[in-house]
């Protein structure tokens, strides 16, 4: 069904071309029309989002404290961020933290949403709108939130100890071996939400037939799972997988309200860094640079992704050729 | 569909390129940060500014921007500087301490800057208000008002500057602060007279207490460190009691060869991660903020709490016998509160000055005293409560002793962070002495050296 788009661009367009060119003048005022609709979107993104951006790159060739005026130091802001041994291991937590903001919550996404879709379950709407909710919780008030359920004297701790096993209670995220994976798992906490609610589109629209076509073949429920529900669920894995990993890699706020990047600097992640050169040391050159090269990580993470997501769509493509 | 799609995305690569083009000329067209508003002439004074010649101003308003925590001084000293100037309007704004210094400079160098402000010790906000000519130079108006030969003339050192704001403690003065800090050994009364431990009046009689608290079942000092100041200030409490405090104030102040591996920090971090490993800080220190530490204190658990006076606000409501506050005679370092600047652009800097003159009077000294802080000028205060009379003491024993360093993380923009990660790795035992003293003297040298 979707063969069409993995066409080489030669092949597609000739055929498509309409036989009867339109006329220019008309085809000018049509697209006009079009991005004056768009304008004021466009306008709002040009401002808000695309200014900003070019005014980063900018900066940050820069010597620039938000004051005097700048002096160029061309690649230099670039060479301290690579050269720089913390901003490393800060890097090396945030790939930590895809596993936590990104992997789990999509497995425990589809784990979920292949329950949901396959057993009845008397007020699904109430559950669906309960196991959504941590993704529309401001991320203050979850790591506020956290902070208390990982407290000594927190809830986690108390039952540790109810049931005896006192010896594991500890500050989970004051602990510098457990402090990395505590704040890991508020993401997963509050991804997984995202991730099941777009899995259960995604199985609406899965047709019906299929699911009785692998019944009738004697598929189980677990074989249904993988062998039907996560191949069809693809385009949605990969939105997701984009979604998150995003979130993971310029995640602040959840690491800054709850540890700060501590204790020592267990937990630091590069957008730690992005506030403090940029607000407490205010090198905002150097706080540029690092935020452009933490975007360009992200694209390529991002790239991977879809990369990823494309190969076995392919695959998958030609297993479905050589059957018909 | 699909043709139109594919036919409108030859133009879009066209605007593409010329959006890159147009991006590389503008990369190197204007450099960021030319239109700054500093630079504006200062008319000295020779004589104090009089009533008459605040009035010759006309109706105005002076514009001011203050941390939070000096509102209610802010609410008793107003009135009384509007009654005696009583053309000028005082509007201030109150901002939380993290918003304050976030913004204050950008404020300062906006086109309607706010006439009286306050900055924050160090190269983030001040010296970035000198370095950009923001801040009108006070020497003359500290001259003429006597504010450097007064009883607080050295609290003024930190808030010295030289010429180009990359090293503070001495130099031009730039800002004035009215309100000081001491750090001070709080106690819970009757824990101490239930252990039959008499009140510490040093590090050693405090470090004796703790194993006898501890062998109690007692938390012997209750620290909330997950902000990652609190234990800074404990370390260097026990730093200043090990070594000659002007030891502490040359490192701090950035002079020439200064070494943070002195034999006092390398004895203090070995006492501290002591402290840490015998478990007298509790467990989980580390996973506790500091309001909810003094908040657990206040409600009773742990003996001892070391810290700063901020925190004695949350101790004054406790039911008899409450808290009391030891000094450290021997050491303890303090630091004066966020200074006051007067914009170098203000079209009333005659009643900017007499704003200024007026806070550093005896009788705003009780009324900052009143509203629960501790003035630079102690002479003739008095305390409310006990807990405030003590506190007093504390600061008047800590200026006495010449323990007013300032703060180690003032030394670097980072230092704060640096700092206060190296010593939870130092207290959780994962690094000894002489590695923190590194991480810090490097961190050091990156601003100092060369």
């Amino acid at each position: 069904m979707t063969t069409d788009v993995r066409l080489s661009g030669s092949e597609r367009v000739t055929p498509l071309r309409p036989a009867a060119p339109v006329p220019p003048k008309r085809r000018a005022r049509r697209d006009w029309i079009g991005y004056a609709y768009l304008a004021p979107a466009l306008v709002f993104y040009g401002v808000f989002v695309v200014v900003p951006i070019l005014q980063s790159i900018q900066i940050s060739f820069y010597d620039y404290n938000g004051l005097s005026v700048a002096s160029w130091v061309g690649l230099d802001n670039y060479a301290a961020v690579l050269s720089d041994g913390r901003l490393l291991e800060a890097l090396g937590h945030s790939f930590v933290f895809l596993l936590f903001y990104s992997v789990l919550p999509v497995m425990l996404g589809l784990l979920l949403a292949g329950l949901m879709s396959r057993i009845r379950i008397y007020g699904l709407t109430a559950f669906r709108a309960l196991l959504f909710l941590p993704q529309i919780l401001s991320t203050v008030v979850v790591a506020v939130a956290w902070r208390g359920i990982y407290d000594i004297d927190g809830p986690i701790n108390e039952f540790l100890r109810a049931i005896g096993l006192g010896d594991l209670a500890r500050a989970w995220i004051g602990d510098f071996d457990s402090a990395l994976p505590s704040v890991g798992l508020v993401g997963t906490w509050i991804e997984y939400g995202l991730c099941m609610v777009l899995f259960l589109a995604g199985i609406a629209a899965i047709d019906r037939e299929m699911y009785e076509a692998a019944r009738l073949d004697g598929a189980g429920a677990v074989r249904e799972f993988f062998s039907l529900t996560v191949p069809s669920l693809r385009p949605q894995i990969v939105v997701a997988m984009i979604l998150t990993v995003t979130f993971a890699l310029r995640n602040f706020d959840i690491v800054w309200n709850t540890t700060r990047g501590g204790p020592g600097t267990s937990t630091t992640v590069p957008s730690v860094f992005v506030y403090q050169f940029a607000f407490q040391s205010r090198d905002i050159g150097l706080a540029s640079a690092l935020a452009i090269a933490l975007t360009v990580v992200t694209l390529a993470v991002v790239g991977v992704v879809l990369l990823l997501g494309r190969e076995r769509d392919s695959k998958g493509g030609r297993r479905a050729r050589r059957a018909s | 569909m699909t043709s139109n799609a594919f036919r409108s995305r030859r133009p879009h690569r066209v605007l593409l390129a010329a959006g890159v083009a147009a991006l590389a000329v503008g990369l190197t067209a204007c450099a960021p940060g030319s239109n700054s508003a500093g630079g504006a002439e200062t008319e000295e004074i020779t004589a104090e500014v009089t009533p008459e010649q605040v009035a010759e101003l006309g109706d105005i308003t002076l514009t001011g921007w203050a941390d939070v925590a000096e509102q209610g001084l802010m609410e008793q000293f107003i009135p009384r500087f509007e009654e005696e100037y009583p053309n000028v309007t005082v509007d201030m704004q109150y901002k939380s301490f993290n918003d304050l210094i976030a913004t204050v400079v950008n404020a300062a160098n906006s086109k309607d800057a706010p006439d009286v402000f306050q900055g924050n010790i160090g190269y983030a906000v001040d010296g970035a208000l000198v370095e950009a000519g923001l801040v009108r130079p006070l020497d003359d108006v500290a001259e003429v008002y006597g504010w450097d030969s007064d009883a607080a003339a050295e609290t003024l050192a930190p808030a010295r500057w030289n010429e180009d704001g990359t090293r503070f403690g001495s130099g031009t003065l730039y800002g004035m602060s009215v309100i000081t800090e001491v750090q001070g050994i709080y106690y819970n009364k009757a824990k101490l007279q239930a252990l039959g431990i008499e009140v510490p009046q040093s590090i050693d009689e405090l470090e004796a207490a703790l194993p006898v608290a501890a062998a109690a079942g007692e938390q012997p000092i209750m620290l909330g460190n997950a902000d990652q100041y609190a234990a800074m200030h404990v370390y260097s409490d026990i730093a200043a009691a090990e070594q000659d405090p002007q030891d502490i104030r040359d490192w701090v102040f950035g002079e020439e060869d200064a070494t943070f591996a002195t034999e006092g920090n390398l004895a203090a971090a070995e006492r501290i991660a002591d402290w840490a490993q015998q478990g007298f800080f509790g467990e989980g220190y580390d996973g506790i903020g500091n309001e909810d530490a003094i908040a657990r204190f206040a409600g009773g658990e742990g003996v001892f709490f070391v810290g700063g006076s901020w925190n004695g606000a949350k101790l004054t409501d406790a039911p008899a016998p409450g808290f009391g506050m030891s000094a450290l005679p021997d050491g303890g370092v303090g630091a004066i509160a966020s200074p006051w600047h007067i914009s170098a652009n203000s079209d009333a800097s005659p009643a900017a000055i007499a704003f200024l003159d007026m806070l550093r009077t005896p009788e705003t000294a009780q009324e900052i005293v009143d509203t629960g802080r501790l003035p630079v000028l102690l002479e003739g205060v008095t305390g409310d409560g006990e807990l405030e009379s003590e506190t007093l003491a504390v600061a008047d024993a800590t200026i006495a002793a010449g323990g007013q360093v300032g703060y180690y993380d003032w030394t670097t923009t980072d230092m704060f962070s640096v700092m206060g990660g190296a010593l939870q790795e130092l207290m959780a035992g994962r690094t000894t002495a002489e590695e923190f003293a590194d991480t810090v003297q490097a961190d050091w040298e990156g601003t100092y050296a060369g």
